[in-house]
């Protein structure tokens, strides 16, 4: 190789220095789509574990018959009530906390550092160990009154789920165009009526968002309501007693040695998936609709 | 002023009915009491744990925190097994997560087809979603047997006889301990981490991603040399939040940790959490019970140990984001 | 308004004290300042708004004429780091004085905004949101208060049919219709708008240009506007204002025809802004 050809065409050290990057970008290719068929692969696995233990399991009487001894042809219909009630009530405790606190944050608080403490707290409770939650309910809700109740787990619940809601309720107040305050304003509206009956109705949407991915978070928590609820073999609709509920249920039935216990485990744990994954699909394409 | 507006404001309201001012500080009012609730309830939760495990840390002072005990029968109780199982654990889960999670990351923000981004995007996203009680089922019934009968004796195979490397992979095949708890760990916090860093790749400027691969950059070495610095706010605090996460997760640890209270260098030996153990030991402890105390007392330490976490990945996220404002 | 109209208007108002005179006046500003947290944006500001006429004021963006529409219906209390010294006289009052109910103060002085602001309602709700903030009506008095507001703004005979529809689904031009119905309806004395035909097309702006028109027997209105032409047509007087000065305040006539200030000729004629 002479110097003319030298300079026109790359010398063999650069050439080999463009395959050597070549190969690198290939390489961090070929791992990422790999990163992402493994995380696919794992998600289409729980659901395929789910479907295929738990299908066979879904009968009427899963629904109709509440919990029983092993061999004795119990149903789940307590628990699946018991979670219902407890996240229903759950949402009504925590919902109006939610939104107020969203409300202070975006409309009074907003930079101000009592704002900022309770902002940065409600980040702190969005992934506190929710065993802790559960912990602190049992010492000052159930040991007090003595007893585990349907309440109890509620008020945990409430607590995991009200975070969820402050900062979706902050995010689309924020969203509402001033202009909209303004004008409500200028009709000689109240702030707080401004606010009710024009920001919020104008977020309602995301609102209503936030409260459902609250639903679904504190539908298929377990640990929190260990403590609290306990878990009741027998149909029962008193909060003040304790309460079963879906996922303890799970946790009790999934331990056992008993197959008809086993069955219901897996139904049970199928139909919580199920309808957790249904409310988060419905709530992100019902946001993609909102977006355009 | 002249005579004229010295009169009171009253004037203003003519045959309308009549003021409608104070509503305004009510409502503000309640918002307020509200918000300072939510501090109070994260004040009471650390009174109330701090409170409870007095009494362990009265018996046993500072040795609560470095012994291994866990002895209902003796009443001897200490916080160094599960703090060991709840760090290993979570510090195996990081391991395998990171990678997953910023090969996912990068695949949805640079090489996916738009299409297929978003559809994968919210299967991510799903996964978050699933109840962490499933992750148990699935782990301890789809994970743990392989485990015991492949993974374990492979790594025996091959390690065994390495100096050093043994003992990672001693102990009888179980299939459950702290290998398989990190590994549900790292899926159940691989999507939070992905969305952190999806969300940080993308807030970047355009102009700084073009004008790399206007200089003919490769996508990896845009990602790599670019990206992940202007990022790394970002990506840190995603993964320290990834990590509080993981080190308070209950009910997947509980079904595959094995329930031990050892500590020890091999990755298969069953091992327990702070809050696989108060899962699983609660049910047991009678109320002014020594052990119920030093539950409490474990309790008081995975708050703070996560709380510190949760706290240091808030600070970069917010640090990340007024970086991305200001440019 | 054609050039012989524009010349009546002249010799009808020989001098401006007298029209001062003439017509009682509804709003008096005298000597206002206006501060963005520390920086100045009104300097000395002293305007008389005639009862029952068209005020419009003009100038460059950032010449402050927005901003004393704000301080009319005292809108910048919205924002903390804004205040206003001197005097509004309104109805015998200081509206700057502590004290003075500022919801009572605003349904009385209404506003129209840039851009239309329905709210996340029906249309009747719409209107009936704001007539509920003041008064206790009952239903079928409502439902003459909407209707009476609807048909004062050309808007009845097109949305009659569907009241309860949502007001978001309106055309911009309807929208902004709306807007302004929904101020009427609160039976304010004075109607603030801040350039309310900008983000509409031409069809649009001349039946709000139209409505103006009438309005003005029985409100007094007063108008921001960037569109010369817009000022011209509608306003009795106009106010010029560059960098939060009050340069110039004349009879729409003699403002477009012999302006006294050099700064006001040039913008009208298009050198600056």
């Amino acid at each position: 190789m002479n110097s003319q050809t030298a300079t026109r065409t790359p010398s063999s050290r650069s050439r080999s220095l463009a395959a050597q990057r070549k190969m690198m970008d290939r390489f961090a290719t070929v791992l990422s789509w790999c990163a992402t068929f493994l995380v696919v692969f794992v998600l289409g696995s729980i659901l395929w574990t789910l479907l295929k233990n738990g299908l066979p399991g879904l009968t009427a009487a899963l629904f109709t018959r509440s919990m029983g001894a092993p061999g004795q042809g119990g149903g789940l219909a307590n628990a699946i009530v018991g979670s219902l009630l407890q996240t229903g009530l759950a949402i009504l405790l925590g919902a109006p906390a939610g939104l107020m606190t969203g409300i202070y944050l975006a409309e009074y608080g907003s930079t101000s550092r009592l704002a900022r403490a309770v902002r940065f707290v409600s980040d702190m409770l969005l992934s506190a160990p929710s065993i802790l939650i559960g912990l602190f309910i049992y010492m000052v809700l159930v040991a007090p009154l003595g007893h585990f109740s349907g309440f109890a787990g509620a008020v945990a619940l409430a607590i995991l789920a009200m975070p969820i809601m402050v900062r979706t309720t902050e995010d689309m107040l924020r969203l509402v165009p001033v202009a909209m305050r303004e004008a409500g304003i200028a009709l000689g509206a109240p702030k707080w009526r401004v606010i009710l009956f024009i920001c919020v109705r104008a977020a309602r949407g995301g609102i209503l968002t936030g409260v459902l991915l609250a639903i679904a978070r504190v539908a298929g928590e377990t640990a929190p309501l260990l403590f609290t609820s306990l878990g009741n073999s027998e149909w029962s609709l008193d909060m003040r007693r304790p309460m079963a509920s879906l996922p303890v249920a799970i946790y009790q039935y999934a331990g056992s040695a008993y197959q008809d216990w086993m069955q219901q485990a897996w139904t049970g744990a199928l139909l919580v998936t199920l309808g957790v994954l249904i409310i988060n699909i419905v709530v992100r394409v019902g946001i993609r609709a909102g977006r355009t | 002023m002249d005579g004229t507006s010295q009169q009171p404001a009253q004037t203003m309201v003519k045959q309308r009915h009549q003021s409608t001012m104070t509503g305004d500080p009510l409502f503000k009012g309640l918002v307020l009491t509200t918000g300072i609730g939510v501090l109070l309830v994260l004040g009471a939760i650390i009174t109330v744990m701090a409170v409870g495990g007095i009494p362990a840390f009265k018996a046993f002072g500072p040795g609560f925190l470095f012994s291994a005990a866990w002895n209902p029968v003796s009443q001897h109780f200490g916080a160094a097994a599960p703090v060991f199982g709840t760090l290993a654990s979570s510090a195996i889960g990081l391991i395998i997560a990171i990678p997953l999670s910023f090969g996912t990351a990068f695949w949805l923000t640079a090489l996916a087809p738009p299409a297929l981004s978003s559809v994968i995007g919210m299967a991510v996203q799903l996964l978050a979603a699933v109840p962490s009680i499933i992750f148990g089922m699935w782990g301890f019934f789809v994970l743990v047997p392989p485990m015991a009968h492949y993974v374990q004796p492979t790594a025996r195979h091959l390690f065994g006889h390495v100096p050093g490397l043994s003992a990672l992979v001693s102990g009888a095949p179980f299939g459950t301990g702290l290998l398989t708890a990190g590994l549900i760990l790292a899926i159940m916090i691989m999507p939070s981490i992905t969305a952190v860093m999806r969300d940080v790749f993308v807030s970047m400027p355009t102009v700084l991603r073009e004008s790399a691969y206007g200089l003919g950059a490769t996508r990896w070495e845009v990602m790599r040399q670019v990206v992940l610095p202007w990022s790394r706010h970002g990506v840190v605090g995603g993964i320290v939040l990834g990590m509080g996460r993981a080190m308070g997760e209950t009910m997947a640890v509980t079904f595959v940790i094995g329930d031990s209270n050892h500590i020890g260098w091999s990755l298969f030996a069953p091992s327990n959490t702070i809050a696989s153990l108060i899962a699983l030991e609660f049910p047991e402890s009678p109320a002014g019970s020594l052990k119920l105390a030093s539950l409490m007392a474990l309790g008081a330490i995975l708050m703070a140990i996560s709380f510190i976490t949760l706290w240091c990945s808030r600070v970069l996220l917010v640090r990340s984001e007024s970086q991305a404002g200001k440019r | 308004m054609n050039g012989q109209a524009m010349n009546s208007t002249m010799q009808a108002e020989p001098l401006d004290t007298n029209t001062a005179q003439a017509t009682p006046l509804a709003i008096q500003v005298r000597n206002l300042d206006f501060y963005y947290g520390k920086s100045r944006a009104l300097h000395g500001i002293s305007l008389d708004f005639p009862e029952r006429s068209v005020t419009g004021m003009i100038g460059p963006s950032g010449c402050g004429k927005s901003t004393l529409l704000r301080v009319l219906n005292r809108m910048y209390d919205l924002y903390p780091g804004q205040k206003a010294t001197g005097e509004v006289l309104y109805d015998g009052q200081n509206i700057l004085a502590p004290g003075v109910d500022l919801n009572q103060l605003r349904s009385r002085i209404g506003m129209v905004f840039q851009k239309p602001t329905p709210f996340p309602m029906s249309i009747y709700d719409n209107i009936a949101f704001g007539i509920r903030l003041h008064e206790r009506v009952g239903r079928s008095e409502m439902d003459g208060r909407v209707e009476d507001a609807l048909r004062r703004v050309a808007l009845w005979p097109e949305v009659k049919d569907r009241l309860q529809a949502s007001a978001t689904a309106l055309s911009g031009g309807q929208q902004q219709r709306l807007c302004i119905a929904r101020t009427i309806a609160t039976r304010p004395e004075v109607i603030l708008l801040d350039e309310p035909t900008s983000a509409l097309d031409p069809v649009s702006t001349a039946r709000i240009e139209e409505l103006l028109d009438e309005l003005k027997t029985e409100f007094t209105i007063a108008i921001v506007t960037h569109n010369m032409q817009q000022a011209a047509r509608c306003a009795d007087q106009v106010a010029f204002f560059y960098l939060g000065e009050l340069v110039e305040v004349d009879s729409t006539a003699r403002m477009f025809t012999t302006p006294r200030e050099s700064r006001t000729q040039d913008y009208i004629t298009g050198r600056f802004g």
